[in-house]
Formats: C-alpha cells, sequence, structure tokens
C-alpha cells in the first residue's frame, strides 16, 4: 500500500524526512539568532539598557570583517582576530563617552540615545561603504554540506550554532564564576550599592558592553558569510535579536537562546508554508507565547 | 518676612503672566489659524505640500509624544497605526466610492476599533515588552497586508476617488484636512490633559503606585490614552497618503514614521505639549536647510538627537524654559496661593 503510506507520513504538506531537515535547520537558524541577540541581553540584563543601535552594530561588524578579508585577503573566519577586539574597542569607547551619561536615568535615555546612534551609524556605512548590499565569500564553508540519513545539513549552520552554544556557556561560566561575573550580577541587582562597596561602574559597564559587543563580532561575521548585507540592514536584525531576548525574559541568558531556537524554527516552518511567510510565522509565534507569558518564558523574579 | 515678599510678588507675576498667556492665546490662536486657512489662495503647491506633511508629522510626533512622555509608553511600532489608518481611508473610499474626505473619519473611527482591539494583546505587556510587542505588531501587519491580494499586495492601492477633483481643490482640500488634523490633535491634547484624565494621567506618570493607592484608575486612562493616540496618529497617515494618492504596506507600515515622531520629540522635548511644536520647527527647519547633504544631514540630526539626549534631555523647549518659564496651554497645575505662602513662611 505504498499510497496509503506516503499520506500517512505526510506533515505541513512535506515528507518526515524534510520535516526534520526544517526543524533542525531551524534551530540552527535560531541558534544565531540567539547569538544576535546574546550581546542585546547582555546589555538589558546588566544595564536595563534598550539598545536600538544592537543591530547596526552588527551590521558594522560585517563591514569591518568585510573589509579586514578585502585588505589582508585573509579567510573570513580569521578576520575574527581583527574585528573582535576591534568591536571591543567600539563597544567600550561608546560606554565611555556616550552611554555611561545615560544609563539608569530612565527608561528613555538609554533607548533615544541609542536610536540616534543607529541613526548616524546606518548614514555612516552608507558614505563610507555606498548603499550597495556586500558579502563575504567564503566558500569553503559556506557550499559544504553533509548528508546524514536522507537529511541534508550545511557545515555554515552547523558552525554558527556551534559558536553560538560555545559563547552562551562562556557568558554563563563567566557570569556564575568569575569576579567579573559576581560584579555584573551586583551591578544588575542594585546599582547603587554595587558602587557603595567599591565597584567602579562606569569603568565595569564600558568592559560589559565591550564583552558583548565582541559576543556580537561572532554573529556579524557569521551573518555576513550566510546573508548579504547592507547599510539599512540592522532594524531587522535588532527585531530578531530582540525577539530572541523578549521570549526568553529580559535578562535570562538560556532564555535568549531558546527564544532565538524558537524563533528560527517557527520561521522555516512558516517558510514551508508559504515562502514569503517566514518571518510572520516567526512574528506571529512571537506575540502568542508572549500574550500566553507576558514577562516571556524565563523571566527572572520580580524585585 | 523677606522671603514672603519676594514669595508674594512670584506669584503676581506668575498670575500677571498666566492672565497675559490667556489674552494673548485667545487673541493668537484665531488669528494664527486664520492665516493659515487662508493659504491656499495665495501659497503656491509646494508650501502646502510642505504643509502637509509637517501638520501629518506634527500630530504623529504629538501622538507619541503622548504615550511616552505622559502614559510612559513607549511605542517602537506606533506605524502601525499609520499604515492601518492610510488603509482603512484608501479601501473604504475606493470600495465604498465615497469621498476621500467624507471616509476619512470613518478610517480614523476604524484605527480608533483597532487601538481598542489591539490594547488588549499590548497592554498585557510592560516597559521594553511593551515596546518590542508594537514593534512585532506592526511588522507582522505590515508581512499580512503585503500578502493579501486585494488590498493590493505589495504593490498597494491608489485612492481611486480623488482623480474626480481639479488640481487645486484637491491640493486645498488635502491641506485643510492637513491642518485639520495638526490643530485639532493639539487641541484635543490640550483639552485631554486639562481633564480629569489628564490629571489622572500625570500622577501615574509622576507615581504609579501612589497613583493607584489614592484611587486613580491607571489602566483605563492608559487605555484612554491608547486610543486617542492611536486615532491621531491613524487619521494623520490617512491625510499624509491623501496627498500621495497611492499606499503601499513597504511605506506606510514604515519604522521611519515612528523614528520622525521620536526625532521631534526628542528635539523639542519630550512630555510637554510644546516640545513637538517646537521640535517639528526645528525638524522641518533643519530638513529644508540640510536635506541637500544627504546622509550626512541624517548623520548630523542623528548627533544631535544624541547631544540633546545627553546635554539637555528636556530637548530645545526646557533650554526656552530655563530663561522664560512659560506654560503656554495653561496645562501644568499651579499651586494655589495660600499654599505657597505658608511654604515662604516655613523657609524663613
Amino acid at each position: 500500500m505504498p499510497t496509503g503510506q506516503a499520506s500517512h507520513r505526510l506533515i505541513l504538506g512535506c515528507d518526515m524526512s524534510t520535516l526534520i531537515e526544517t526543524l533542525i535547520n531551524g534551530l540552527l537558524l535560531g541558534a544565531l539568532y540567539a547569538l544576535f541577540g546574546l550581546g542585546l541581553s547582555i546589555s538589558l540584563g546588566v544595564m536595563r539598557m534598550i539598545n536600538i543601535a544592537h543591530g547596526d552594530l552588527i551590521v558594522v561588524g560585517a563591514y569591518i570583517a568585510s573589509v579586514v578579508t578585502q585588505a589582508a585577503g585573509v579567510h573570513a573566519l580569521t578576520s575574527l582576530v581583527i574585528v573582535v577586539p576591534v568591536m571591543f574597542a567600539i563597544g567600550w569607547l561608546l560606554q565611555r563617552t556616550l552611554l555611561n551619561h545615560v544609563v539608569g536615568r530612565n527608561v528613555f535615555a538609554p533607548l533615544l540615545v541609542t536610536f540616534g546612534l543607529s541613526v548616524v551609524i546606518q548614514n555612516l556605512l552608507q558614505e563610507m561603504c555606498t548603499a550597495d548590499t556586500r558579502s563575504i565569500r567564503a566558500e569553503n564553508i559556506s557550499q559544504i554540506g553533509f548528508d546524514i540519513g536522507g537529511v541534508s545539513i550545511g557545515l555554515l549552520p552547523l558552525l554558527s550554532a556551534g559558536v553560538s552554544v560555545g559563547l552562551f556557556a562562556l557568558t554563563h561560566a563567566i557570569v556564575g564564576r568569575t569576579h567579573y561575573g559576581r560584579q555584573s550580577r551586583a551591578v544588575a541587582d542594585d546599582p547603587s550599592t554595587a558602587r557603595l562597596v567599591g565597584i567602579d561602574d562606569k569603568n565595569f559597564l564600558a568592559i560589559v558592553t565591550g564583552f558583548a559587543l565582541a559576543a556580537t563580532a561572532f554573529a556579524a561575521v557569521l551573518y555576513a558569510i550566510r546573508t548579504p548585507f547592507s547599510p539599512t540592514a540592522g532594524p531587522e536584525r535588532l527585531l530578531y535579536s530582540f525577539e530572541a531576548v523578549v521570549l526568553g525574559g529580559l535578562g535570562n541568558l538560556w532564555g535568549t537562546f531558546l527564544g532565538g531556537l524558537i524563533i528560527g524554527v517557527a520561521q522555516l516552518l512558516g517558510a514551508r508554508v508559504s515562502s514569503g511567510l517566514g518571518p510572520f510565522f516567526g512574528h506571529l509565534v512571537f506575540l502568542v507565547i508572549l500574550l500566553a507569558r507576558p514577562q516571556g518564558l524565563f523571566a527572572r523574579a520580580a524585585r | 518676612m523677606i522671603d514672603r515678599a519676594v514669595a508674594t510678588e512670584g506669584v503676581t507675576n506668575a498670575s500677571a503672566m498666566h492672565d497675559a498667556l490667556k489674552i494673548s492665546r485667545l487673541v493668537l490662536s484665531p488669528a494664527i489659524l486664520a492665516g493659515l486657512i487662508m493659504l491656499p489662495w495665495f501659497g503656491d503647491f509646494g508650501l502646502q505640500r510642505l504643509l502637509v506633511e509637517a501638520f501629518t508629522l506634527f500630530a504623529i510626533a504629538l501622538a507619541w509624544n503622548l504615550l511616552a512622555g505622559y502614559g510612559g509608553l513607549v511605542a517602537i511600532g506606533l506605524h502601525f497605526f499609520v499604515g492601518v489608518g492610510s488603509y482603512a481611508l484608501f479601501s473604504i473610499s475606493n470600495v465604498l466610492h465615497l469621498n476621500p474626505w467624507v471616509a476619512l473619519p470613518l478610517a480614523t473611527a476604524c484605527t480608533a476599533v483597532t487601538a481598542l482591539i489591539s490594547a488588549w494583546p499590548m497592554f498585557r505587556l510592560s516597559g521594553a515588552y511593551f515596546a518590542v510587542g508594537t514593534w512585532v505588531l506592526a511588522e507582522i501587519t505590515r508581512i499580512a497586508v503585503l500578502n493579501t491580494g486585494w488590498l493590493g499586495a505589495g504593490a498597494g492601492m491608489p485612492l481611486e476617488m480623488i482623480s474626480s477633483f481639479d488640481r487645486w481643490s484637491r491640493n486645498a482640500n488635502v491641506y485643510w484636512a492637513a491642518l485639520a488634523i495638526g490643530a485639532g490633535s493639539l487641541v484635543l491634547t490640550v483639552a485631554m490633559l486639562r481633564s480629569r484624565l489628564g490629571l489622572a494621567l500625570k500622577s501615574v506618570r509622576d507615581s504609579e503606585v501612589a497613583a493607584l493607592a489614592s484611587g486613580v484608575p491607571a489602566s483605563r486612562a492608559k487605555l484612554a490614552l491608547w486610543v486617542i493616540a492611536g486615532s491621531i496618529a491613524g487619521t494623520a497617515g490617512a491625510v499624509s497618503y491623501m496627498s500621495t494618492l497611492q499606499v503601499t504596506p513597504d511605506a506606510s507600515f514604515s519604522l521611519s514614521w515612528t523614528a520622525s515622531a521620536i526625532f521631534i520629540v526628542v528635539l523639542g522635548g519630550i512630555g510637554t505639549v510644546e516640545g513637538p511644536i517646537v521640535g517639528t520647527f526645528v525638524y522641518f527647519a533643519l530638513r529644508e536647510a540640510f536635506a541637500g547633504f544627504g546622509s550626512w544631514y541624517f548623520i548630523g540630526l542623528g548627533s544631535l538627537a544624541v547631544a540633546m539626549m545627553i546635554g539637555a534631555p528636556g530637548g530645545a523647549w526646557s533650554l526656552v524654559q530655563r530663561f522664560y518659564p512659560i506654560d503656554l496651554f495653561g496645562i501644568r497645575r499651579r499651586m494655589p496661593t495660600v499654599i505657597v505662602h505658608h511654604n515662604a513662611t516655613g523657609a524663613s
């Protein structure tokens, strides 16, 4: 009974192995979205700062990587050696010169400052690098795929997911076990008391933002290899990052990771239903989950 | 004693100023309004189009400022209402073969109902969740419209009924509609802020816990604010697309609407009514003077907003207030004279 068997295995208009493939690719894409959200999650968790320029900073990372690969003629992944420290420096400088003035003032101040920053970054990129889309070629990873039991998986998504898991684990270890982590938890819980017991919060917050952008640098390079980018690509990155962070619950690191996975899977399953509607289903799942749990999946207990 | 004399003098000065402002409000506002109404007879189409843009953007900025500055509701997705309002106008006018100016109040009603319905999911969220939630709402609606055939999908749709008007009356009527939404939203805002609702909102903004404890119906006040701000933004969006004759999902549900509103409010002063007025002037003056510089204009605008938030978070209006502490619209509640006396004696 071949026909009966076939119809039995059809779910969402595709057979079982396609479904599994979509799920796995959704999870891998979601891990990259989670990595987009990592930097945002850190600054929200420690400083309660909504960084509207986060998406544009991802794009800045992508442009730096593109310049480095072209100028030095190195592989995209090798460019990380330069992109990561440069992004750390940008984060440190931004926090010292601009953001420290507004952190902790109220909800709007950091949001509006980073909003202005976002417009500045987009237009500076347009001025310096033109409005054309760019991409970074790295065929030796972007074109390779494996075939595991009829399910094909690309090397690049696998690599992205691995880097994402690694960076989340690293951040988790830093927050949980190191002196910096204890400081960050202290500042997150009560900034003024943290200052009272001797934390130089201005410098400390600069290091936190530096770290957040260093993590973002990895997201930026992997994104640049995966998708062509342009100066105005930031807001969309910001939206996906935001969805991952908000879905997981503000200030919850692994919540952000899970949030990213959910958005990734929802987008690819949605794209199976209708090719143009991937992001639509991502947003829909986001809203539905948020309606059920308005504080996200794993909100930190209210103080 | 000296303190008391100073205080009394201060009070007399303040009430003299208050009276002067009241008189100038009564004389000046009708004069300005009359001048603006007559503009189509002596201004050219270019000026009219610029003012249409200025009035509609002013109304949207006022709506954003109402939500953020008075309700503590940061809506990154205010452009949701711009899109809904303009699509409501176009589809109502095209389907019912209605004169667009007759359809406009219906479009306003549509946005008000949409605001009421969207409040149910959105008001479950708060703070950053609300900010992002509204953005996602706008984005999901944009994609939905983009994939809806009878709304014209990606190409959008034209305003068919408007072609029956000649060029002069089309321009003039769009201009008057824009003036009506600009002036109307200002009057509505001032009236609202001077009413019980305004007092409730300000008390919630200053301390939600204290307001709730004194029996202020905080959530009902915020809901009313959301519906009013949404209707203002939606109507302004509808008028704005009346002048471009074609509505598309990517343009009408564009984040740039909210971005411009935020610029105006930040430049002018958040949480004041004068702020968006000053902000609109500054925004359009800068644009008319420097828009030729392309990206550099936006870089300058962005830097100005950043500098403003760090150096003068109250915006340009707070700088004016530092030297001339005036309350143009009589919104601020003044402490009764007796209490001022009391404080002065207590202090001396």
